[in-house]
């Protein structure tokens, strides 16, 4: 009797092993095109900016260069203008990051701490801009003409300060906390401030590492807000730099005109493309994880 | 009416430094979501730089008549529909047979690279994007013209023909997002009992059967959720995307123009920001409608999809 669901399962593997394998092997094949198709875009990106510009220009996209030089970079990193746009980039993500994290920590704990009467009401107003678009228009007239801090840096940090997406990682963490914790702090004389940055927010490491993430990666990527409003060269982040040089390639296409018009800026511009998904590219094995929990929260609980 | 004020005060009072602490939140929220739609207003309105949005005189319907009678409202709402549709059908069903067969992978090595491999376009920007299109489809020197140049002896300028990008557009969503959204799936996978799965074992299931009998009925939740959730939102086009990827080519305007990139250019490069106003009004009552009536399906199906 024993051994008789061991007996059953070798019988079956046996018997469907050659569905199973087939099975398997599809598995593993659309496993491998979609990992492949995934990572090859990035690869083409990566080894063309090693190409020398006379030959990318004159062969195309290569899937096995011949020839490669690091004058691209030497060019890009020696005439020093890309770090001005790299510093930008910086000060917003790291600005915008510290200051968005701060902000929506405290604003979720107060939508999830079960003694503030409204946080049902106020949930619901922070979740309604996440299913309504609020329009560009006024959204465009807000920052020009009444905050008129267009062509700041601030008008590409304060727009995502408070993102409804990331309250409610904050939130759904802060509410599966024991509330005997803050209770036992506030029996030893201690109000709300204390209980949250000295007791509940230690204890919550992990998703404001993942909050972090996300706001930063939105700092680092976005290129929405500095197209809508910054027209000063030297305050554009590193992202609006690809668009601009981009731009001119297509318009190139386009009109098909000869190939050293593209020539010498397609090489930099791969060049700079690398260096923008560079820091993403080298950190992304560590914060995966973090990534994977918060959509895996944010999304389904959100 | 002033007792509700007092039962108010005494809830900000006893509460304040939760309040306090909540204000910078709230301040961003407010100025930042729900101040924007004053810009509405603008759509009834004969907009003028000089006299701001409560100064300008009323304008009656005349931007939508104006909008009505350009006779691009139809394409660009059968685009805006036409591609979301494409891009959640084809978005999350790929998604939903990526975490199905990651959940195959037993190695468990393995299927953290397989996912890491399709998780990673997530994670840069269109700007990005688009210059990774380029090098596949540029006229000359792009990988796959190439490749066709080389096969057909043809040369196909992808950047100038419309018909083509319905499909690109398709395949590029599918290429970022599949991966973000099987992240989700992937989660539903995992919370589900594995006791299912050994007894189907003993009952001799095979793998296949495995996938279609048991995973695919107890993600369906989770699926139903984010389809609901996305079509709810079938009339909003993401302009980071489309703008992003297509730019000012007005080659291409009809197969990928919007609702938004309509109503983006309409604002920035003709200025008439009532117009664009106008626009987006309509988009927004009727992305409302479509809420509602998305909304109202998911309490009656699945009412843990249901949006509020």
């Amino acid at each position: 009797m024993l051994s008789s669901p061991v007996h059953f399962r070798r019988r079956n593997a046996i018997r469907t092993s050659a569905g199973e394998r087939i099975y398997l092997t599809v598995c593993f094949l659309v496993l491998a095109c979609s990992f492949v198709a995934c990572l090859l875009p990035f690869y083409l990106i990566i080894v063309n900016s090693l190409v020398p510009a006379m030959d990318l220009s004159r062969g195309g996209f290569q899937l096995w260069p011949k020839t490669f030089s690091l004058d691209g970079y030497r060019y890009v990193l020696g005439n020093g203008k890309v770090f001005t746009n790299y510093l930008v980039s910086i000060t917003v993500t790291v600005c915008g990051t510290a200051l968005a994290t701060i902000v929506t920590a405290m604003f979720a704990y107060g939508l999830a701490h079960p003694r503030v009467k409204y946080r049902y009401r106020l949930s619901f107003l922070t979740y309604i801009p996440m299913i309504m678009g609020s329009g560009l228009v006024g959204f465009y007239l807000l920052i020009v003409s009444v905050l008129h801090i267009n062509d700041t840096l601030l008008a590409l940090i304060l727009p995502y300060v408070l993102s409804p997406f990331n309250t409610f990682i904050m939130v759904s963490h802060f509410r599966g906390l024991p509330y005997e914790l803050t209770e036992a702090a506030y029996i030893d004389g201690a109000h709300d401030g204390f209980v949250f940055f000295k007791v509940v927010w230690p204890m919550s490491v992990i998703p404001t590492v993942t909050i972090m993430l996300f706001y930063a990666l939105g700092y680092w990527n976005d290129w929405w807000l500095a197209n809508l409003f910054i027209t000063r060269t030297e305050l554009k982040p590193l992202q609006i730099l690809i668009r601009n040089i981009i731009s001119r390639q297509q318009m190139a296409a386009i009109m098909g005109s000869s190939a050293n018009f593209v020539m010498q800026p397609l090489t930099v511009q791969l060049v700079t493309v690398c260096i923008t998904i560079g820091p993403i590219l080298l950190v992304y094995p560590f914060v995966q994880k973090y990534f994977v929990q918060g959509i895996t929260v944010g999304a389904v609980k959100g | 009416m002033p007792k509700v004020l007092r039962s108010v005060g005494r809830e900000l009072r006893t509460n304040r430094y939760i309040y306090l602490m909540m204000l910078p939140g709230l301040l961003f929220l407010f100025v930042f979501s729900y101040m924007p739609l004053s810009g509405y207003l603008l759509a009834f309105k004969d907009y003028s730089l000089q006299k701001g949005i409560w100064g300008s005189p009323f304008a009656g319907l005349k931007n939508f008549q104006f909008f009505f009678s350009t006779r691009d409202w139809l394409p660009i709402t059968l685009n805006t529909i036409y591609l979301n549709a494409l891009f959640i059908l084809f978005g999350m069903g790929f998604a939903v047979v990526l975490a199905v067969l990651l959940g195959e992978v037993r190695r468990t090595w393995l299927k953290r690279l397989l996912q890491s491999g399709v998780f990673l376009p997530y994670f840069v920007s269109w700007m990005v994007v688009q210059q990774m299109m380029y090098a596949l489809l540029a006229s000359q020197q792009g990988l796959i013209t190439q490749a066709i140049l080389a096969l057909t002896g043809k040369t196909i300028s992808f950047y100038s023909t419309p018909g083509y990008w319905r499909p690109i557009l398709t395949l590029v969503y599918v290429w970022r997002f599949s991966g973000y959204y099987a992240v989700i799936f992937i989660g539903a996978v995992t919370s589900i009992d594995p006791a299912y799965y050994e007894s189907a074992v003993i009952d001799g299931a095979s793998r296949l059967q495995m996938a279609l009998r048991i995973t695919l009925p107890l993600i369906r939740k989770t699926v139903l959720v984010m389809v609901l959730m996305a079509t709810g939102r079938i009339f909003y086009g993401d302009t980071g995307m489309l703008y992003g990827l297509i730019g000012d080519n007005s080659l291409l305007y009809a197969t990928t123009d919007v609702i938004d990139t309509y109503a983006y250019r309409a604002m920035r490069q003709t200025n008439s920001f009532s117009m664009s106003s106008a626009i987006t009004v309509c988009q927004a009552g009727m992305g409302v409608l479509t809420i509602l009536l998305f909304n109202w399906i998911a309490r009656r199906i699945e009412p843990d999809a249901r949006l509020f």
